[in-house]
């Protein structure tokens, strides 16, 4: 298997994120099967393949909101999926953006972003405030501070959802299919700030159907089917000149 | 009507306006304490209903089962003539600060809030399954633990959703305070029973009682759309 020299190549100390033998299953349907990834510092790893394919269930396996039926999940050397460790410390270090926002909308953007790192003491409430209004400049949403989510677009929702991500200062971001809930015109917007997120070295797994951004982004790219993970390698190499048949099957239907 | 039965409920109404009084403030009294234990109840027990903690489950099933399933009369008979009896101790009468709540008030109030609290834990239960299962993800995935994004998340939207049904709930309990009088404490009902004993006016009295009942049941409604308008953030 081609995976095996990418894991002699990676096996080293800078690893954010070791899976290793993931198995998951609902029931009687496995919908993860033997996942075997490690995903460096600052890098950026796309995920793509059908739906149903098993890869928003291994996005969300990263952090622990689904419990694993085998294998490991490391995050800096700490098995997340052991009950020793404290999960809030550590979901804390990984932020996600959910595809349908997950906003609160009982509370404005500004508070959105805050509730976090003030309810976990992490910052008080002016430096919640101040660095709450930096995080809304950066997405490019500093006008819509006071606003409600539901007075918000879907494309504006989505970079509220990255700036309260991001507000617990985490080392990882996990992306779950962040456009697929978007009106076509707003989806750059949203892929924008995740490109200035990927430049500033943040360590990024993103479920996405934009392979245009998985070829820009994107370090490596996954293609996951039936719960394995078929095919990896850069965006070059595994958009242009796929190897496997299902990955060729498939790239001739997205692209 | 005749002219002669006007003048009588214009009459009996300013008579006995005091007594009235007093038996109104003392069903709101006992309305709104009963609702507010009512919903500490229903929050705990509601949570325990959703809870993945299988005893927690049962001893919520079973409180609910058996207020649900028994009428409200028997449930006041039970508490304050039985269960002291039982267990030999008299319902106090407590001062808090100037103002004296009466043994039977005591009573009054543990029953009406057991009793709403049974119909709350449905509508807590009710209202955190009605919010969308993301919300606890994102609170959860951001480092909070289950019992702050309960609170700071699921329960205020929950709560928004449940609103209606509370004030529906402040109602019903308020309209089932009359069953107290059973007991024998003055509130609305028992005030115009003992009217009647004495002056015999059972058509105009019951009346004139039913007429307030209304009146603090359609503010309330109105206070209800209200609160509702003003909650609803943003839209």
């Amino acid at each position: 298997m081609e995976n095996k020299s990418v894991q002699e190549e990676t096996a080293m100390p800078s690893h954010k994120i070791v899976v290793r033998s993931l198995k998951k299953s609902f029931h009687k349907l496995k919908v993860l099967q033997d996942i075997n990834v490690e995903i460096k510092e600052g890098e950026v790893v796309v995920v793509i393949g059908p739906s149903g394919s098993g890869k928003s269930t291994f996005l969300r396996c990263i952090n622990r909101l689904e419990n694993i039926n085998g294998g490991e999940i490391y995050i800096d050397g700490k098995n997340i999926h052991d009950r020793k460790n404290d999960i809030n410390q550590m979901r804390a270090n990984i932020g996600m953006v959910f595809q349908h926002f997950n906003l609160y909308p009982h509370k404005t953007a500004k508070e959105n972003v805050m509730l976090a790192p003030v309810t976990l003491k992490r910052l008080t409430k002016e430096q919640a405030s101040k660095q709450a209004d930096e995080l809304l400049v950066k997405v490019g949403l500093s006008d819509k501070a006071d606003a409600y989510p539901s007075q918000l677009s879907g494309g504006q929702k989505q970079r509220v959802a990255i700036a309260r991500a991001l507000a617990m200062n985490p080392q990882i971001m996990l992306f779950d299919e962040p456009t697929s809930a978007l009106d076509p015109e707003m989806v750059g917007e949203v892929l924008e700030v995740m490109q200035d997120l990927a430049k500033g070295g943040m360590t990024m797994v993103v479920v996405t159907h934009e392979m245009g951004f998985a070829r820009e982004v994107g370090d490596r790219v996954l293609f996951m089917d039936g719960g394995y993970i078929v095919e990896e390698g850069t965006p070059r190499e595994l958009i242009n000149h796929p190897k496997e048949l299902r990955t060729i099957d498939f790239l001739s239907k997205v692209l | 009507m005749s002219n002669i039965m006007e003048w009588k409920v214009i009459a009996l109404f300013v008579q006995h306006f005091s007594t009235f009084m007093n038996a109104l403030v003392l069903t709101l009294e006992i309305s709104i304490i009963s609702l507010a234990f009512a919903t500490i109840l229903g929050v705990v027990f509601g949570l325990f209903k959703i809870s993945k903690i299988k005893p927690l489950v049962i001893l919520s099933n079973f409180y609910t089962s058996i207020i649900r399933g028994t009428p409200l009369l028997v449930q006041i008979m039970f508490i304050y003539f039985g269960v002291p009896m039982v267990f030999g101790f008299k319902w106090p009468m407590l001062m808090i600060g100037t103002w004296k709540v009466t043994s039977m008030m005591t009573s009054g109030i543990v029953i009406m809030s057991i009793n709403a609290g049974a119909y709350m834990t449905e509508l807590v239960r009710g209202g955190v399954e009605a919010v969308d299962k993301g919300q606890m993800e994102a609170a959860r995935s951001s480092g909070l633990s289950y019992g702050q994004a309960m609170i700071k998340i699921i329960l205020p939207q929950a709560f928004r959703v449940m609103l209606p049904s509370i004030i529906n709930q402040f109602i019903c309990t308020l309209k089932d305070t009359s069953l107290l009088s059973i007991i024998g404490l003055r509130e609305l009902t028992q005030n115009t029973k003992i009217i009647v004993a004495n002056n015999m006016e059972s058509f105009t009295m019951y009346f004139i009682v039913g007429v307030y009942y209304w009146l603090i049941v359609n503010v309330l409604t109105m206070i209800a759309s209200w609160i509702e308008r003003r909650t609803s953030y943003g839209k």
